[in-house]
């Protein structure tokens, strides 16, 4: 991108604010390319992160919003921060000291970004502790187990009555629909045997038919509804098991 | 950098920074001023000398330099005040801060 074509572009991107604004910023920043001089061309525009972020910090504070010059990461700023990161991914959990560097060096990069900055910086300080934190949880766990051989066993009888509990649950519920579609074949069943007596014994087989059409319906109805309640809590118990598993991994909001 | 510049401390900096030129200075000069003593990306400054010149603190002026019109910014007297008031702030801001740092103060 040159010089040209960012100017162009802010002022594109500058086009709902006011004449009078847009051209104090078109005017600021082309002063400023030519006070860089044409051999800092490119590193100006690198530093700037490019019109879509210089726009959006002028509209910013043109329209008094909060600024996040973390949506608008210059690849300068990634690299920066990416190393970071990444060195924060290694020391999680292990070095307390090189962790709180990486996170200092995080704010340093966050400093200066204006109004924008303290907000920034809390989430990151939030982010960078609270995963090493759940990773010293999962390492004492691992740790007890480790030295105590008798948690394996506990660990595996809780695991086993869960497991059991939940195909407890799905027995039942896929119990329930059998048995609604066994009333519906017995009521199929006595209509059949109904209408073999009709001959010989007619008012028997105005009994038992009539028996074999109620049951037949309400077993209808039955596993029409047992079917629709496994629908609704089968789904159910899966994602609650899921979240469950998930828990001690992701935190609370999963 | 370890500590954050909230937008007041940016405008009291830009502020003295900008003062500090009798016939006043241009964007480009006072980015690199303040990018001496601060870690400030390049796009932070504009909105800044932007919100002083609306708040009357600074004022505005093209000067012929090398056939280009060049925009200069000066402290106005409202920006000299208002200067003065940030850095008797800071004073005692600092101050307390330093004492703490330092130990020997009453809390």
């Amino acid at each position: 991108m040159s010089r040209r074509e960012f100017i162009e572009e802010l002022e594109r991107l500058l086009a709902d604010l006011p004449e009078e604004e847009r051209r104090a910023a078109v005017q600021y920043y082309e002063d400023y390319f030519a006070d860089a001089g044409p051999e800092h061309e490119a590193d100006v525009i690198r530093e700037l992160g490019g019109p879509e972020k210089t726009a959006a910090s002028i509209r910013a504070d043109y329209y008094g919003t909060e600024f996040r010059e973390e949506d608008y990461d210059n690849k300068a700023y990634m690299e920066k921060y990416g190393q970071n990161s990444r060195r924060r991914e290694e020391n999680a959990g292990w070095n307390e000291g090189a962790d709180h560097a990486a996170n200092d060096s995080g704010r340093q990069d966050a400093a200066g970004s204006g109004p924008g900055a303290w907000s920034e910086s809390d989430s990151r300080q939030q982010s960078g502790p609270g995963t090493s934190r759940r990773m010293k949880i999962l390492l004492v766990v691992l740790l007890a187990l480790a030295l105590i051989p008798w948690l394996w066993r506990v660990l595996l009888a809780i695991l086993g009555c869960v497991f059991g509990l939940v195909c407890a649950s799905i027995g039942i519920f896929a119990g329930l629909v059998i048995g609604s579609a066994a009333i519906m074949i017995a009521g199929i069943i006595m209509i059949g045997v109904a209408v073999v007596m009709v001959i010989p014994f007619l008012p028997v087989a105005f009994l038992v038919g009539g028996i074999g059409l109620i049951l037949f319906a309400l077993g209808m109805a039955a596993t029409v509804g047992t079917v629709k309640l496994c629908a609704i809590v089968y789904p159910a118990m899966f994602k609650g098991i899921i979240n469950l598993c998930r828990r001690p991994f992701y935190g609370k909001a999963v | 950098m370890v500590f954050n510049t909230g937008a007041a401390l940016l405008d009291a900096i830009v502020l003295a920074v900008v003062s500090r030129e009798k016939e006043g200075t241009y964007g480009y000069k006072i980015t690199q001023d303040v990018r001496k003593v601060l870690e400030v990306s390049e796009s932070t400054l504009y909105p800044v000398l932007r919100r002083l010149q609306k708040d009357d603190c600074l004022e505005v002026y093209d000067r012929q330099y090398d056939g280009r019109n060049r925009r200069y910014y000066k402290v106005t007297d409202r920006g000299a005040a208002q200067l003065m008031l940030y850095r008797s702030e800071w004073k005692r801001y600092s101050s307390k801060i330093n004492a703490i740092f330092e130990g020997g103060v009453d809390l």
